[in-house]
């Protein structure tokens, strides 16, 4: 089965936008991500980033990006709880743990865990988007005449994964249905195998690119001129956000502090600034 | 054959259109390689020319040097395997051995037997453009190219799709338009319809003759199953232990199989051969012609032979099916799904099937009808949505790449103990127990994994109900397929049922008594393999699509039908 983050190529506005302009959209969502700490500018990071990707057509990448996103979130939450002491209000005190000492469980804490977790997933949406949405071919492409060497060592490591994943996946199998009389198979030979089956294939590859002209060196690499006509709406609101987030920090909108005790400013320019963030998800809709 | 005129050319390193006409597309010159660290060399003194424009059929037994040799022609031996190499190989003019697989890509495209690992990008668009980027082609040009590639190969509605969901005969298709988007002169391919259904083999071997007649490509075509691929070929050469043993007419070949390796005969000059009839037909239209001729007196040597009428068919007509009890495997009304949200697609529908104990059963199938799928529902590696399945007895399943199942560097390490050695017995291996499992032939790989799946199955002699091989003749020869067919009797014999998912329509003919034919996930064909497979074009034999006679369907028994008996030995 082919993974949920596989490009799939679609006839969308983002996955026919040049790699550039997509780049530029979804990473300027991924900045207001890393940016900001305010709980309420990441939700409204998350809402644009998962809308963008239900837009396009990458429910399936949406969907694992946010199982994956919400386990990492619940994991932060729950050690930041344990690890940090900080905060005025204590919601339990267990006591003194081995190695963490004592730990007491505060409101400040969570919250701040929460907005670590939310920050951590709302990236991982936007590169799951990215992954099922833009043709990685056309981002190496992209980057073979200032990287040439680098993109085709990209490519092949690219090609080799989901086929070293298909390998693991029929060792698996294999193991499954040995006989009882045979030889378990425990993790250390299968993972041996697994690697000299992964260096076979790269050979195999590789002797396919030497055929292609890859070690011949070939003529110079002509960078790819072909645009969308969707390529301005993104790198639009790509820029827009990214303008926008400066002015925002600029302006100080967006406070957050969960110490001593929690302060999420809430004042009207930090919910326009939220709601524009939110809005700009509907970018790549038909 | 005349070549057909070669498409022009901008590469000023090319000889002149003058030289082209008397250039060979290929010339080897005593070659001798051995691969490093190899005890014997690969190649020995071959010698070859081939003319541009020829269509060339490789043929020999496994592991007689036809890759080898291949690899030599576009260059990667011994540049990308190193070894030691002695003698002279040029492509179009270009000394391969000087120029290397890089420079030589504008001459020569090649095609391996594995497409999985021949494409290097992530849509079929980009994989197709990447060789002509790699050359600095304008945009234009490539675009260009692309779209007519594209269009020779039949494959345009692939172009945007993702080479991760193409189908095996559509990669093949897609790495072949890969090899020939920058238009080489000579194209090699190394068994490129192992993988095929009968379907996708047949139309790749005439989309080669097409390319071959229309766009005047030399084609060097390596391939086990000759009956497939001899009508199309203009001349057929056969190694034999790294060396050239034939060079000649494919019609002049058969004659030298006949007398040299047996193996290598194709099921009708088989079958004519037996029947004492010459000249021996190179494909299914000249043995049809030929039984014309001699039936109505216009020549050919041999005994004078009726054209085979109804009444001898229905002398041949198939026992009807009697199911066998116990089942050793039972399928009811049986469903089931893959893949989930928008990729979710229904691979079985509503099967029914039983399968009695001792029983041979071909299950057979284009690319995608479900057969490997059912397999793996019967182990228990996928489950379905709707309706039952039981093995009652167990099931043994050797999955389509035996090598999955080859962990450790010894055989003994593999199948340690009693048990172990119970089951190397089984299939014939007890005496390899302290090689290194890679050091085996193909054909002792796979009975090797067959082995590890049986192993502790065996209380005292009885097997698991059910043994199921999921293409199991991939890459190989006729003897290690006439090995496999041994095996598998001896395991029907001791009460296993064997199940068999092949695309290899004479090997299915060769040990099944019965034959499930699989379209989109339904059975749509349940009969004794001499009535499924004498009963169809693409999936029936080739001495069936000759004599057209029901229940008709190995070279044996068409000779008997000729009338001259069908006892004779090889």
């Amino acid at each position: 089965m082919r993974s949920p983050f596989a490009y799939v190529p679609r006839r969308g506005p983002l996955q026919s936008a040049s790699p550039g302009a997509a780049v530029l959209y979804l990473g300027a969502l991924a900045t207001v991500a890393f940016v900001f700490s305010n709980p309420l500018i990441l939700l409204a990071t998350g809402v644009a980033v998962t809308c963008a990707g239900l837009l396009a057509g990458a429910r399936r990448a949406v969907r694992a990006g946010l199982r994956m996103a919400l386990a990492l979130a619940a994991l932060i939450v729950a050690v930041n709880a344990l690890i940090v002491s900080r905060g005025e209000t204590v919601l339990a005190r267990l006591g003194d743990w081995p190695l963490l000492g004592r730990v007491d469980v505060t409101a400040e804490a969570l919250v701040e865990g929460l907005a670590l977790g939310l920050r951590a997933a709302v990236v991982m949406v936007a590169f799951a988007v990215y992954s099922a949405c833009v043709d990685p071919d056309r981002v190496l492409r992209a980057l073979r005449p200032v990287a040439g060497r680098s993109a085709l060592t990209a490519s092949l490591v690219s090609r080799l994964v989901p086929v070293a994943a298909a390998d693991a996946g029929r060792l698996r199998d294999a193991a499954r249905l040995r006989g009882p009389g045979a030889a378990p198979v425990g993790r250390a030979p299968m993972a041996r195998r697994l690697l000299a089956g992964s260096l076979d294939r790269a050979v195999d590859v590789a002797a396919t690119l030497e055929l292609r002209g890859y070690g011949h060196g070939g003529g110079r690499l002509r960078p790819e001129r072909r645009g969308s006509r969707h390529d301005s709406r993104f790198r639009l609101v790509g820029a827009g956000l990214l303008a926008l987030t400066l002015a925002a920090v600029l302006a100080g909108v967006g406070g957050f502090d969960a110490y001593p005790t929690v302060e999420i400013a809430s004042d009207p320019a930090t919910l326009a600034f939220a709601g524009l963030i939110a809005l700009s998800g509907l970018a790549p809709r038909p | 054959m005349t070549a057909g005129p070669s498409p022009p050319r901008a590469r000023s390193d090319l000889p002149g259109t003058d030289d082209l006409a008397h250039t060979p597309a290929l010339r080897v010159e005593s070659l001798t390689y051995r691969y490093p660290g190899a005890a014997v060399p690969a190649l020995r003194e071959v010698a070859l020319e081939i003319a541009a424009g020829e269509l060339v059929l490789l043929a020999g037994r496994s592991a007689c040097g036809k890759t080898t040799l291949l690899r030599a022609a576009c260059g990667l031996v011994p540049h990308f395997h190193g070894g030691e190499l002695e003698g002279r190989i040029e492509v179009a003019g270009v000394d391969a051995i000087e120029a290397g697989p890089g420079a030589l890509g504008a001459h020569v495209g090649h095609v391996a037997q594995d497409p999985e690992t021949q494409v290097v990008s992530t849509t079929v668009a980009a994989e197709l453009e990447l060789p002509l980027e790699l050359q600095g082609a304008r945009p234009a040009s490539r675009a260009r190219a692309v779209e007519e590639v594209a269009l020779a190969l039949a494959i345009p509605h692939l172009l945007e799709r993702a080479v991760d969901t193409l189908s095996g005969g559509e990669l093949q298709r897609v790495a072949l338009a890969a090899a020939l988007v920058t238009r080489p002169g000579l194209v090699l391919l190394d068994e490129p319809t192992s993988q095929l259904d009968p379907v996708a083999g047949d139309e790749l071997i005439w989309l080669l003759r097409r390319l071959n007649e229309e766009w005047g490509v030399t084609v060097l075509l390596a391939e086990h199953r000759l009956e497939r691929c001899l009508a199309a070929a203009d001349r057929v050469v056969a190694m034999d232990s790294g060396a050239i043993a034939f060079d000649g007419a494919p019609r002049a070949f058969l004659d030298w199989a006949g007398r040299s390796d047996p193996a290598l005969e194709t099921p009708a000059a088989r079958m004519f051969s037996l029947a004492g009839l010459a000249p021996l037909p190179v494909g299914v239209r000249d043995a049809r012609t030929q039984l014309g001729r001699v039936a109505s007196g216009e020549g050919g040597r041999g005994p004078t032979v009726d054209r085979p009428q109804a009444p001898l068919a229905r002398r041949q007509d198939p026992p009807a099916l009697t199911p066998r009890h116990p089942p050793a495997a039972t399928l009811g009304d049986l469903w089931v799904e893959l893949g989930d949200g928008e990729e979710a697609r229904e691979v079985i529908k509503g099967a029914d099937l039983e399968i009695g104990a001792g029983e041979r059963v071909a299950l057979m199938g284009r690319n995608g009808a479900g057969k490997s799928t059912l397999l793996r529902l019967l182990a228990g590696l996928v489950e379905s949505v709707k309706g039952r399945s039981t093995v009652p007895r167990g099931i043994a399943l050797l999955s389509q790449n035996p090598g999955d199942f080859l962990v450790r560097e010894r055989v003994g390490d593999e199948l340690p103990g009693d048990e172990g050695m119970a089951a190397l017995r089984v299939v014939g291996l007890e005496h390899t127990v302290d090689a290194d499992p890679r050091d085996l032939s193909g054909g002792e790989r796979q009975r090797l994994a067959l082995a590890i799946a049986l192993a502790g199955r065996m209380d005292g002699e009885q097997l698991p109900g059910l043994v199921a091989l999921d293409e199991p003749t991939r890459g190989m020869d006729r003897a290690c397929k006439d090995d496999l067919s041994e095996l598998i009797d001896r395991l029907a014999s001791r009460g296993a049922a064997v199940l068999v998912a092949t695309h290899d329509v004479e090997f299915a003919a060769s040990f099944a008594e019965r034959v499930v034919l699989l379209g989109a996930g339904t059975v749509v064909a349940d009969a004794p393999a001499p009535e499924v497979l004498s009963g169809g074009w693409y999936f029936a034999t080739e001495v069936a699509r000759v004599l057209d006679l029901a229940g008709v369907i190995t070279p044996e028994q068409g000779a008997e039908v000729l009338g001259a008996g069908g006892g004779e030995g090889a």
